[in-house]
Formats: C-alpha cells, structure tokens, sequence
C-alpha cells in the first residue's frame, strides 16, 4: 500500500516536471535550429560567418544539426505543435 | 631612415597593396633587400595567388621560408595547398565525430562548403595569423599582396568576423542558459541519436561548441590587435602616376582608416623624368605632373616617395637594393 502511494508519487511528480520543462525545451530547440542555420546560411542564401569558423564548429554541432533537420521536417505542422503546447484540441 | 618601417614594438609587418601591375612585388622586395642589409632578420611572403615574388628575386619559391640572402627569407603561400589540407583536416575530424549521423548525408553539406564564397580570403587571413603568431622569429615580416580589392577585403575580415563570433557566442550562451535551467529540474540529460548517447553540455566550459568559439575570437582579435597597432603595422601603397591608380588608392586609404590600420607611405612608381622635353610624350608628363600634385593635396600626414621609370626592369638584389634605398629612405 505504501510502496503503491510512493510509486504513484514518484509518477506523479516526473510528469509535472516533464510538463514545467515543455516550454524551455521548446525554447531550446528553437535556439539551437536558429544557431544551426545561421551556420548553414550560404546553403539557403543569407549571409555566413566566417566559412573557417563554422568548418571548426561543425565537428560539434551534431545535436543542433539534428534538432534542424527535424524542424525542418516538422515545418508544416508548427502550429500544430505550438497548439498541442497550450493544450488547444 | 623612416621609422615605420622598422620594428618598434618586437617585430614589424608591412603590407605593399596597390593596383595590379603597379610594382607592388618589386617595390617590397627592394624594401626587403634593403632592410635586411641593415641587418633586420627579414621575411617577405607573397599572398598574392599569381605569385611572381620568385620571378623578382630570380629563385623558385615554395611555401616554406628560403634563404636568398644574409638575413633575408621568402616564401610564396600556396593557397590551393592550404585550402585542400585544411579541409582534408576537417573531413577526417568531421568523419570520426559523425560516423553514426550518416542518416542527414552530411557529405554534400561539405561538398558545398569546399565552394564557398569568401573561403580564399578567410584562408589567406589564416595563413597570415600562422605567420603573426611565429613573428617573434623576425625582426620584419613584408607581405606582398593581391590587387587591392582582395586585399581590403582580407584586412577587414578581423572586424567583421569578429562582429559573427560575438553574435554567436550570444545565441550558444542562451542555449547554455536554457540548457541549464532545464537540468536544474530533471538532471543530466542525455542526447540519443543512432543508439549512442553524451550528455548534452550545459555549461560554458564543458561547452565544445563555445570553447571553439571563444578560441576562435582569441586567434582574430590578436590579428586585429596586430594590424591596427601603429607600432606593429604600416600599409604601403605603390601607385603609377595616374589618374584611375590615384582613385584606387584613396578608396584603399578611406576603407583602411575606417578599420583603423595604419596606412603611412604611398610610393609613386614609374614616373618618368627627362632631362630634356619629348614632345611627343609632353601630355603624358602634363598628366603626370597633375597626379603628382594630386597626391599631395588628398593624402594627409601621409608621406609620398618617388620612383623613377628606369631604363631596365629592376630585378635582381643590386638592382633591388637600390629602389629599397629610395623608398626605405637613407
């Protein structure tokens, strides 16, 4: 009964902090897509920083790559995500 | 003798720009030969990409620094090298860090990036901060550049990639800043991607993305330190006497003072002096006389020095010393 109440606690609580944290991830993700295509700015047409700087960032860039290319698969659907965020069905 | 041509603070760096053809490679190779008999250890580099700095002295050049006289080295970069070693260098760094990321097809990035605009000048700035930074091993280091456009445009490039790294460092601190308040409530977190996971960096110095950053702007704001400090620096600018090479100059003199290098000494070269009149070149002479002039007037606290069209191409050290003598002043 007891270890029920803690299990059901534990739970409880690391779906509140997931819910807390929803918004600053989405933050992030957004910051890390914006700092990945700055990077990549001569692919699409803007202007770039300077071509050695980001020869010397990519080799460490593999998360913001990845964030970016999802975002950019996910495009379309951007209001459905913000939508699904402030819970709007 | 004029003093800001010899070193002052360590060493001393002199750029010769001017417009293509004007003697820019003969004028600092003179200037070479003649500061080097003073006795100044004395390295001159050509980043021109059409190089003839080894046509001047009479000796084939490559990229290491060759003996052509008592204290006098040349080299001549060679940037296609440069730019290919350097990528080849990333590639191997790229293929080890994304060898489970092959999913994105990253290659093609890369394909792209070997084409990028600007990628030759962000290269010849490279090799130059290589050879600032070793500086201490000479009293003088004399860069013989590309036509003046290129050159402008390789000078500026400390300010304005400055001003990117900044950018960049503001946007990598608030991810960090994001990153980090998210930690506070879950914990560590991991990135999971192809089935291997890290941790996701959190903070400035664990940080490889920011680490790079901060070296980076280490590395351009010393180049930038270099070459606006009046007493490390000085432009040279060799011109003919005429009209479109007076224009090129001032444009060359505005855009250097808005980035702050100090620009000291303009050198007039091939200018023809007779003792008697040609009248079949007296329009010439007339419009030679009018630049000359010119020049006075437009380049304040600026010195202006005289070379004379001499009868046969200067090459050659006798030669060479000779025209340094006029323009290094004795």
């Amino acid at each position: 009964m007891f270890e029920n109440l803690k299990a059901f606690f534990r739970g409880f609580f690391s779906a509140f902090k997931a819910r807390s944290t929803e918004y600053l991830e989405f933050e992030e993700r957004e910051l890390e897509n914006v700092f990945a295509l700055v990077l990549m700015g001569s692919f699409v047409g803007i202007p770039s920083p300077p071509t050695t700087l980001v020869m010397r960032l990519m080799p460490h860039m593999v998360r913001e790559i990845y964030v970016m290319q999802r975002r950019a698969g996910e495009m379309d659907d951007i209001f459905g995500e913000i939508a699904a965020m402030f819970e709007i069905t | 003798m004029r003093e800001y041509l010899t070193p002052k603070e360590g060493f001393r760096v002199l750029f010769f720009i001017g417009k293509g053809g004007v003697g820019k490679t003969t004028g600092s190779a003179a200037v070479s030969v003649t500061l080097s008999k003073k006795g100044y250890k004395t390295l001159i580099v050509s980043i021109d990409p059409a190089h003839n700095l080894g046509d001047v002295f009479e000796v084939k050049l490559n990229d290491k620094p060759k003996q052509i006289a008592e204290n006098l080295y040349a080299m001549e970069l060679d940037m296609e090298k440069l730019i290919k070693a350097y990528l080849k260098h990333l590639e191997e760094n790229l293929k080890h860090m994304y060898r489970y990321l092959t999913v994105i097809n990253l290659e093609k990035y890369f394909e792209v990036l070997r084409f990028s605009p600007g990628i030759e000048e962000y290269a010849t700035l490279e090799a130059i901060r290589e050879i600032l930074q070793r500086g201490e091993e000479w009293d003088i280091i004399i860069f013989d550049t590309p036509p003046t456009g290129l050159t402008l445009r390789v000078l500026a490039l400390p300010e304005i990639a400055l001003i990117w790294t900044k950018k960049l460092i503001e946007i990598r601190k608030k991810i960090l800043e994001k990153r980090r308040a998210i930690e506070n409530i879950q914990g560590e977190r991991k990135f999971v991607i192809e089935g291997e996971e890290y941790k996701l960096p959190s903070r400035e110095e664990e940080d490889p993305v920011m680490k790079e950053l901060k070296r980076y702007k280490a590395e351009i704001a010393f180049v930038r330190g270099v070459i606006t400090n009046s007493k490390k620096t000085s432009v040279i600018a060799v011109m003919n006497p005429e009209m479109l090479a007076l224009y090129e100059t001032e444009r060359a003199y505005e855009a250097l003072r808005k980035f702050k290098i100090p620009f000291n000494l303009v050198v007039v070269n091939k200018v023809i002096e007779l003792e008697e009149e040609v009248p079949r070149i007296r329009v010439k002479i007339e419009a030679q006389r009018k630049v000359l002039e010119e020049i006075g007037e437009k380049f304040k606290g600026v010195e202006l020095v005289t070379v004379p069209m001499f009868e046969e191409e200067p090459r050659g050290l006798e030669w060479l010393e000779k025209v340094g003598g006029l323009i290094v002043g004795d």
